[in-house]
């Protein structure tokens, strides 16, 4: 293979020579076009700035753009920046050690009041700052209004109303088409993030830490609130009949058509779904958000943040220097407020939100209770892993649930123990 | 070796001839293999980095050693089998009711449309498919509840999800292999039909030992392709289950592509090597039971 | 078949087993068409119906661009792609093979042969990092050369030609030879109009089956710039949400243009698919 070596290296310098578009920089990111929309009116905004720069975005689905992002840095062929949820940007690093640490760019940011400590220790992973934050992510517990309507117009606020209003939707025909066809609620789940994810949102939602594993390493699954949370939203994917029987094949994507199919009555509400779900074609802003239910009387329940999006440099970024001026860019009003307009979320507090529904003010306003995610991966690098046998044990329960789901929490809590204590050594 | 570069010289015009399609075999097949394999022998965390840690087969001892991969391997095989089995079935079956006499008429329809599938891109079609299996929304359970008859379980239950993902390949594939047998069906020799006609065979009878000897190519070249391109499904999956329900269509090349995107490319390759192995055996075998030379 | 005339009960059988397959098969391409008019709210609830409650149009100006690139763009790099990688690949293949058939013993194309068949059994889409890398190393990386010698070979084409040319009688060539003619005389005055016919099967074939690839284009590309219509189709997916009716519309731009092709040149695919497999 030594031939083979010399012939990259061959290649390498020829890559090298290659005439460079100094002025252009490539951003690749997962939001689709109104991601699209978003970076084309800061690459208007960044040339008032520097003259002549241009802002390029591309979007791929989050499956490809990991794929991508990771074998473009390992092949020296990376773009200039990289945007994407906190969690996937530290799992790059991971894996390929190469994402600039800001910090020094960070502190000579002037306008940065905004950040809170949290933020901050968010974008901060084994040292080295590998975000600048850009969106935080709400997700709030969302219900179709006119079906609410129709079912006394309350909104849910505990896991009995919840249970009460699913029943309602499913069997009621919310939708007056004569047809037996809807469902309580709109979940997914086929990648352990999409079943997990959707665990995090019900936990911390009403009032836990620590879905699967707290700072220590100890596995929480089993612990009686915990347990008891666990054990509902099984659940609800299986004797509750409340979702739809295909659910458990589900990702993003088909949860996303079922509910702007209108065939579910709940479903999570992400700061970046308003702005579509208004749309005429879509939901037509028929849905009301709100926290997630609250499972026991003493726990305060709440929206999430689930996540915080910022943008990351490759070390082998092509225009470093202009990547890096681009990044502290966007945390300007003027990015800023573009973002909100486009994605429906931002950091700062100073926006003007008086052009958004009342739907995006919910989260542009931050109006409801807010709570943390507790973002293990920041702390546990084996959580990947982990969170992966997890999400294939509870698929198992799901496909083929038991009679009683505590014995199966036990067995569950204890695997994850061994697995975890297994991961931990290595 | 003087006598090699002599031949060479001689033959240079087909050297040159040759010269493309070698570079792209070697280019796009044999280096990428290469590649993988070596890759299958580093440890995954400096598998792509400047100086790869070789290990030796610890990779391969890994892969043998983790259930979810023999369990794949197991369902990767059972289904390869079904859906082989399942595939040639259905193709001779339709090729031989198109060859009898008993359609005249419309017998280009029929080719047609079984045949349509074949050229449609595969993407395109396990969409549809996927929506049309939907246990509530899809156009399969309406059709079956609207006449009174039980729901599929589709692809959302581990009890059905492989029979509908061998169902929509089906879809897919079949077309294929019934074309082939029905082009080895137009080329036997009708006159020992009659002759078995005259000393008293039955139409059964007939087919079993007249006919379907003579469709002997037809099978052994089906079955090979039908067990490369089984033993290697993939886009329905990507496109349809991602694997699921529960692990049920979890096949070897989806598990191993997963393992892609954790950085596990040590194991991935490993794995992809193990399948090529078994997919060059089984190839093998199978020409071999079949009476000829691969290399022919 | 001779003999006993068919009862009239077992032609009806036939004509029933053969017309319900059919409809079957057919099935979900008039679904395909039918949703690609339906907004997702009514392919939920009535997923039966077999037309459309408007034919409205204006799905196809919705999905004008997708992932920031216009479809048109799509359906040219699905043309251009196509038509040019086939046309390598003919070019390719049909040199190649005639080379192989007729010098089997010459010095590594035993070997050619074999690396090219063992390439053909590769699980392909394991090779995700090293095709990257090769192309990488090769420059090729995100360049529409890269897609379209990537997909220049394949084993349905070779297998056509090998087969074809085999079948050549070796009187017709010495004959020729005897007449003073040089290899390269023989195959562009001799072999060549013989292989007109079977030329024209393959390169239909091959512009078929290279139109329905997406993963090595997926891989090979660094931007969507250079997707073609199936990577397109697969990629509809974003983190904010996807189009259904969208989806619909563009499997039916993307199965169309094949479709026809495919039953405007019929006899020439099937009888071609089929002969390269039964006498090959």
């Amino acid at each position: 293979m030594g031939n083979l070596r010399n012939l990259l290296a061959a290649a390498a310098v020829l890559a090298a020579t290659l005439p460079a578009t100094a002025q252009q920089l490539t951003v690749w990111h997962d939001l689709g076009d109104n991601g699209i929309k978003w970076f084309e009116a800061l690459s208007a905004e960044f040339a008032k700035q520097k003259a002549g720069a241009t802002v390029r975005s591309q979007s791929f689905p989050t499956d490809q753009w990991f794929g991508r992002v990771i074998s473009a840095i390992n092949t020296n062929t990376a773009p200039d920046l990289i945007f994407n949820n906190y969690e996937r940007v530290i799992r790059i690093q991971d894996q390929t050690g190469k994402v600039v640490d800001l910090k020094s760019l960070m502190d000579k940011v002037p306008d940065k009041g905004f950040l809170s400590e949290d933020d901050m220790r968010v974008a901060t992973y084994k040292g080295r700052q590998i975000i600048i934050p850009i969106q935080r992510v709400q997700m709030a517990f969302g219900v179709r209004k006119s079906w609410l309507d129709k079912n006394g117009g309350k909104f849910p606020d505990t896991w009995e109303d919840v249970k009460k209003l699913a029943v309602a939707f499913r069997d009621n025909d919310p939708d007056a088409n004569g047809k037996a066809d809807t469902f309580g609620l709109a979940l997914e789940a086929a990648k352990p993030r999409d079943l997990i994810h959707i665990l995090d949102l019900f936990m911390f939602g009403s009032g836990l830490r620590h879905t699967l594993v707290d700072p220590d390493g100890k596995i929480t699954v089993d612990e009686p609130a915990h347990a008891q949370v666990l054990e509902e939203f099984l659940k609800t994917y299986t004797s509750y009949r409340f979702v739809a029987p295909d659910t458990i094949n589900h990702s993003f994507a088909e949860m996303y058509q079922v509910i702007e199919g209108g065939r579910a009555g709940m479903f999570r509400v992400g700061d970046w779904n308003v702005k579509k779900w208004d749309g005429a074609n879509v939901l037509g802003g028929d849905f009301v958000s709100g926290p997630w239910p609250k499972f026991a009387p003493d726990r305060q329940n709440a929206v999430v943040i689930a996540g915080m999006r910022g943008v990351a440099i490759p070390e082998n970024s092509p225009n470093k220097a202009l990547a890096q001026e681009f990044a502290a860019f966007m945390l300007s009003k003027a990015a800023q407020q573009a973002s909100l307009e486009n994605i429906g979320a931002g950091v700062r507090k100073d926006l003007n939100v008086s052009k958004l529904s009342p739907r995006a003010q919910f989260f542009a306003k931050a109006e409801g209770r807010l709570v943390a995610y507790d973002f293990p991966e920041s702390v546990h690098a084996f959580y990947p892993e982990l969170e992966a046998a997890y999400h294939r044990k509870l698929m198992s329960g799901i496909a083929n649930p038991p009679a009683d789901w505590k014995p199966f929490i036990a067995e569950t809590a204890k695997e994850m123990r061994d697995l975890a204590a297994k991961l931990s050594k290595k | 070796m003087t006598a090699v570069i002599h031949i060479i010289a001689r033959e240079r015009v087909f050297y040159l001839f040759v010269l493309p399609f070698a570079a792209l075999t070697i280019l796009f097949g044999v280096w990428p293999i290469l590649l993988s394999v070596q890759v299958s022998l580093t440890a995954s965390a400096s598998a792509l980095g400047a100086s790869p840690k070789y290990i030796g087969l610890a990779n391969y001892v890994a892969v043998l050693a983790d259930p979810l991969f023999v369990a794949s391997l197991w369902r990767t095989l059972a289904y390869t089998v079904l859906s082989v089995a399942a595939n040639l079935a259905f193709a001779l079956a339709f090729a031989t009711l198109l060859d009898s006499s008993l359609i005249r008429r419309g017998n280009l329809f029929f080719r047609l449309a079984l045949f349509l599938p074949v050229i449609t891109p595969d993407v395109a079609g396990y969409v549809v498919w996927r929506w049309l299996y939907d246990r509530s929304f899809g156009a399969i359970n309406a059709a079956l509840t609207s006449i009174g008859l039980p729901a599929f379980g589709g692809l959302s239950s581990p009890d059905t999800a492989m029979a509908a993902l061998l169902i929509a390949e089906l879809w897919h594939h079949a077309g294929f292999y019934m074309i082939i047998f029905f082009a080895n069906l137009a080329i036997r020799d009708r006159s020992l039909e009659e002759a078995a006609h005259i000393d008293g065979a039955t139409t059964w009878q007939r087919w079993r030992y007249v006919v379907l000897p003579q469709l002997r190519p037809a099978l052994v070249i089906n079955t090979v392709y039908a067990m490369i391109q089984f033993l290697k499904t993939f886009t329905v999956i990507v496109v349809m289950t991602k694997g699921g329900p529960g692990d049920r269509t979890n096949f070897v090349s989806y598990y191993a592509y997963q393992l892609f995107d954790q950085a596990r490319y040590g194991e991935a390759t490993a794995m992809a090597t193990i399948l090529f192995a078994i997919v060059i055996v089984l190839s093998l075998t199978a020409y071999k039971l079949g009476d000829r030379e691969p290399g022919r | 078949m001779t003999a006993k005339p068919t009862s009239r009960f077992a032609q009806f059988a036939a004509y029933g087993v053969a017309i319900t397959t059919s409809l079957l098969f057919l099935y979900p391409y008039w679904w395909m068409l039918v949703s690609a008019f339906r907004s997702t709210r009514e392919i939920l609830s009535a997923p039966l119906r077999l037309l459309p409650e408007t034919l409205d149009f204006s799905i196809f100006t919705e999905i004008g661009r997708i992932g920031g690139v216009d479809l048109s763009t799509y359906v040219i790099n699905s043309i251009v792609i196509t038509t040019l990688s086939t046309l390598v690949g003919v070019i390719v293949t049909a040199l190649g093979a005639y080379a192989m058939v007729r010098r089997p013993k010459a010095p590594g194309f035993t070997f050619l042969r074999y690396g090219f068949l063992v390439t053909i059994m590769y699980p392909y889409m394991l090779l995700v990092i090293p095709v990257y890398i090769v192309m990488y190393k090769l420059g090729l990386l995100g360049s529409y050369a890269g897609i379209i010698l990537f997909l220049a070979l394949g084993p349905i084409q070779f297998f056509l030609f090998e087969q074809f040319f085999r079948a050549i009688p070796s009187e017709v060539i010495e004959a020729a030879m005897i007449d003073g003619a040089s290899e390269w005389q023989v195959l562009t005055r001799i072999v060549l109009p013989m292989a007109a016919p079977i030329t024209a099967t393959v390169t239909l074939i091959t512009f078929l089956l290279n139109w329905s690839q997406w993963f090595p284009i997926l891989i090979i590309s660094r931007s969507p710039d250079t997707y073609t219509l199936p990577v397109a189709l697969l990629s509809m997916n974003s983190e904010l949400g996807s189009n259904f009716q969208g989806i619909m519309a563009l499997a039916v731009i993307t199965t169309l243009p094949v479709a026809i092709l495919f039953l405007l040149a019929q006899k020439r695919v099937m009888e071609g698919m089929a002969s390269g497999a039964v006498k090959g």
